[in-house]
């Protein structure tokens, strides 16, 4: 890494922005909401907010989605198929659009289009703008027309339609590719992805074992990690992460492995190792999001709230999403000056209001927003999304969602095998364990409540900012830590 | 739909809410994703990098030939890190300490190794409150001021039926040269090299460090298949790259079966350690342009992964290679008859009576006669042209691989005479006259005029830089261009059989051969 690499982490200039962390930091939960049903009048500000989001949206997406490629100045005449590995060493943006250049006079270049395909999809994950999935599909598409079976365009389209949320499609063309080239890097490591997101946790172990003994590498690392980390392996996992940090030499890869380090030490209620790796992820990448996000949410479990509410409110005011509005909500209750009531629902109002637009246009929600409306919205809502993706897939992470969106319905026997579920491979987080006690206490037994939300509150102490305090609460009500 | 809209936030600060947001660009995205059917609109679950910066693991290059200056021994160079950029400096790059990097000798032709030489390297960090590589400027190797220093150990391990029957440590705590960051850090470069240069016990050497990378040819020949034109053939796409090199110059005697049997076997490999402990081979070359030209892309991996004992495997790609038929259909010149058994023999064997060992197993590496005397005047198309000390006998820094290649590719040898090449025909930058042979890297500090960029340019950036305006934005804009090809054609990506197109490239050279 060169030395000009270490910049002010705090700056803030920069236009794009990054998705928010993974799966495995679920929004905070708070005291159920009573539900009442939806007035005419709140149904007619949220189509208001609809039409206007949509509206700009799609004013937006033309930008996007339009002869984007055909403005500005390109002094690349010609640039043949870059190997995906050298896009991590430079700008994606100006690769992609060297790429595009050179596609454009030599449209025949299967290996071209298969890069830009993924590409796009990498922009997509660090960007967070999903709009380039279309323009990902289309560009392997391509490809495959022009060769088909060329196995990096079908690991391209694993990685789409994991990136999709189509697990079950990424899992058929990851093989695909892998019949082509049993040593395509991609391939083998979406393939993990899919199995970990289908909930098939031995066979995704088994694919992990397999990648890395083929293709030991950062992309395998870091799902060879996950995939300990799922059956509570923690010593693994860390090591695993810790190796592909110090193999990491290209600032994507580093921001990305640091803090996948630093969520974990978050997890296990490390917050002052947590906040130097997320020092060290935004040296590498001073916006990346999920380093920015994570940084806040160790901050506050760390007690320093002011940092964290601004942390957060810069992550928020960069990529809106589910969770992070949450937990911006839930540091503002906690805050608890004079208008930080309303400031908090001010952001779970967002989040509606994002929900509803997503729900608007048929987009399945996801498990984050689900979580999201359990705590601060419509739980009904949650519910049916939380049932829907449990019958997709049954992970833990789903069986946690399905558990707290019964829970907070008041269906709490039924929520009751589900909450086990979600903590029976041995995966460590605070919030699956807080969720688990809580529902044991609603259903009458206390003394598994009681070991639950011990075991949450010994783990990760700061898992959140509301859940926490409600977790101390209800433990105390149950005879105090056990 | 939600107590809380009609509660606190009022019609109006919804909508400014959600514009606010929206202007921001999130929402926005989101909303664009909305509109397509069945998409998902946030990530719920890990998305992990799926291109990845590795680069020191990349074997780029290797090198065999009967030291000119000391013709009693054999230097054996071999490459990683394509692309080292260093203009603007200060770029550092340093070799992998997860990795161990391989030199391979087979002496009886057999295809399984007799000797490795394996180089494993230490990272030391004087003061890891700074992350400069250097303090100030550095006088020598042990100079205080050098932040980041690597080490290295040579093992020697000797093989039978590809078992190891003895490991010795060959060489101990030997320091690397340093990238050359600069003019102003490091005033006096090739006296930081010289000491880097280590004598091993027995008459042998060894250098580890940063060093111009030696392979020259034009790679915007890929154009060609495209049906671009020629015009701009004959740029040496790699000038003013660095690698990272090892070179090893070891006593004849002592890796060569026996003096009636002198011809030896070369490759190089990368071993990374896996997540779960155990060394696995991610990098294999000996051949140039074998993996890049003969090889189809599926097979590409499979064969860095491979053997030499298992290049069965690959033999179809070579008795009916794909080259000659794409340049066929696309160009009208008639591919040589198949099975390719010219090539099997140039790629696979060894040239009879020249450098094929007796009872030879066909398999990929590079074979050298260590008997034959280094040429007093070296001919960049070595045996085409009648030198017999060069590719593909061995291989020589000055080797022009890629016209050879090329020529033999398109049926040189068996009656199909040709003359095709890049138009490249030497490195840019001289070779030394002494081990490790390989020219001093281009200086980080050599300004941004030599890439026509400007200095706000993030010359950390590779691809960026090759798209960075030059001040034209014609096509023709050398460097530009060039640079980006090469990016992609090393790195073996769809380029590959791009290559051969070069071969459109007529020039009137008289052929000796």
């Amino acid at each position: 890494m060169a030395p000009g690499t270490n910049e002010d982490a705090q700056e803030k200039d920069r236009a794009d922005v990054t998705p928010p962390p993974e799966g495995e930091d679920r929004p905070d939960r708070t005291d159920r909401p009573k539900e009442r049903p939806e007035s005419p009048r709140a149904r007619m500000l949220r189509l208001g907010a609809c039409a206007v989001a949509i509206a700009v949206a799609m004013t937006a997406g033309a930008v996007v989605l339009g002869n984007k490629d055909d403005n500005g100045v390109r002094t690349v005449a010609s640039a043949p198929g870059v190997a995906p590995e050298l896009l991590a060493t430079g700008s994606l943006a100006s690769s992609i659009s060297a790429l595009q250049t050179h596609l454009k006079a030599q449209p025949k270049d299967y290996g071209g289009w298969s890069t830009l395909g993924v590409a796009y999809i990498e922009q997509a994950r660090t960007n967070g703008d999903p709009s380039r999935y279309p323009q990902a599909e289309r560009a392997l598409e391509r490809s495959l027309k022009l060769k088909p079976d060329n196995d990096p365009a079908l690991a391209g389209r694993s990685a789409l339609a994991a990136a999709r949320h189509d697990f079950p499609a990424a899992l058929r063309y990851a093989d695909k590719a892998l019949d082509e080239n049993a040593y395509n890097e991609r391939a083998l490591s979406t393939r993990i992805d899919a199995l970990v997101e289908l909930g098939r946790y031995k066979e995704a172990s088994k694919a992990a074992d397999q990648a890395d003994e083929r293709r030991p590498g950062i992309p395998v690392f870091t799902r060879y990690a996950y995939v300990r980390e799922l059956r509570g392996d923690v010593t693994t996992t860390r090591r695993v992460l810790k190796q592909a940090l110090s193999s990491a030499s290209a600032p994507g890869d580093i921001a990305y492995v640091a803090t996948a380090l630093g969520q974990l030490s978050w997890r296990e209620g490390e917050y002052k190792a947590a906040l130097t790796y997320y020092e060290q992820a935004l040296r590498a990448d001073k916006v990346y999001l999920p380093a920015l996000e994570g940084r806040a949410r160790a901050q506050a479990a760390n007690g320093d709230g002011k940092a964290a509410i601004a942390g957060m409110e810069d992550v928020v005011a960069r990529f809106p999403l589910p969770g992070p509005l949450v937990v911006l909500g839930e540091l503002y209750e906690a805050r608890g000056g004079e208008e930080d009531k309303a400031k908090a629902r001010a952001q779970y109002a967002l989040v509606n209001a994002w929900t509803a637009l997503a729900r608007a246009n048929g987009v399945n929600a996801d498990l984050d927003t689900a979580l999201a409306a359990a705590d601060h919205g419509d739980r009904k809502a949650a519910l049916r999304a939380a049932r829907a993706e449990w019958e997709r897939r049954e992970t833990v992470h789903t069986a946690d969602a399905l558990a707290w969106a019964l829970h907070v319905n008041g269906r709490d026997e039924e929520a009751l095998p589900y909450a086990r579920r979600a903590t029976a491979t041995g995966y460590r987080d605070a919030t699956f364990l807080y969720h688990r006690g809580m529902i044991e206490q609603a259903t009458g037994n206390k003394k598994e409540a009681r070991s639950s939300l011990s075991a949450a509150l010994k783990l990760n102490p700061g898992f959140s900012p509301v859940g926490a305090k409600l977790a101390k609460k209800t433990l105390t009500a149950l005879g105090g830590a056990k | 739909m939600t107590p809380f809209t009609s509660g606190f936030v009022g019609r109006r600060s919804l909508a400014t809410l959600v514009c606010g947001a929206l202007a921001t660009g999130g929402l926005a995205a989101v909303g664009v994703t909305a509109l397509g059917p069945g998409t998902a609109s946030a990530s719920s679950h890990r998305e992990a990098p799926l291109i990845s910066g590795q680069p020191q693991f990349d074997n780029t290059d290797v090198y065999a030939f009967v030291s000119p200056d000391h013709p009693d021994t054999t230097t054996l160079v071999a490459n990683w890190i394509p692309f080292e950029e260093p203009a603007g400096g200060p770029n550092f790059f340093t070799f992998a300490e997860d990795a161990q990097y391989d030199l391979h000798i087979d002496n009886d032709g057999d295809a399984q190794g007799d000797f490795v030489f394996r180089y494993t390297f230490k990272t030391h960090v004087k003061n890891d409150k700074t992350f400069l590589y250097n303090t100030g400027p550095v006088e020598s190797l042990d100079d205080p001021d050098l932040n980041i220093t690597q080490t290295y150990d040579i093992e020697l391990l000797q093989l039978k039926d590809q078992r190891v029957v003895k490991k010795s440590t060959y060489a101990d705590d030997v320091p690397v040269a340093p990238s050359n960051v600069g003019q102003a850090s490091m005033p006096d470069y090739a006296k930081l090299r010289e000491q880097a240069v280590h004598e091993l016990p027995g008459g042998a050497k060894t250098f580890a460090g940063q060093a111009d990378d030696p392979f020259f040819l034009d790679l915007r020949v890929f154009d060609l298949l495209y049906g671009g034109n020629l015009s701009e053939v004959g740029n040496d796409t790699l000038k003013e790259y660095n690698v990272n090199s090892v070179a090893l110059q070891l006593p004849t005697d002592m890796i060569q079966e026996s003096a009636d049997q002198p011809i030896i076997g070369v490759w190089s490999t990368t071993q990374r350690k896996s997540a779960s402990g155990e060394y696995r081979q991610v990098s294999r070359l000996g051949m140039p342009l074998v993996n890049e030209v003969v090889n189809p892309i599926k097979d590409k991996d499979k064969f860095n992964a491979s053997s030499p004992w298992n290049d069965g495997d690959f033999l179809e790609n070579v008795t009916n290679p794909e080259l000659p038929k794409l340049i066929e259909a696309i160009y009208k010149i008639p591919a040589p008859k198949e099975p390719r058994n010219d090539l099997v023999d140039v790629f696979l064997k060894g040239v009879e009576g020249l450098n094929q060992p007796p009872h030879v197993r066909a398999s990929e590496m590079l074979r050298l006669n260590t008997s034959i005397k280094p040429a007093a005047k070296e001919k960049r198309l070595g045996v085409l042209d009648g030198d017999n000390a060069g590719f593909p006998n061995g291989r020589r820094l000055g080797d022009d691989v890629l016209d050879i290649a090329l020529q033999v590719v398109e049926g040189e040898l068996v009656g199909a005479k040709n003359d095709l090449g890049d138009a490249v025909d030497k490195n840019d930058q001289k070779f030394e006259k002494a081990f490790p042979y390989v020219a001093l890297p281009t200086s980080g500090s050599r300004g941004p005029l030599a890439k026509g960029t400007t200095g706000t340019n993030d010359v950390r950036n590779q691809l960026g830089d090759a798209l960075q305006p030059a001040g034209t934005t014609s096509g023709v804009a050398g460097m530009d261009d060039t640079t980006l090809i090469a990016v992609s054609a090393a790195s073996g990506a769809a380029g590959f059989l791009l290559i051969g197109t070069g071969l459109l490239w007529w020039r009137s050279r008289r052929r000796a051969y």
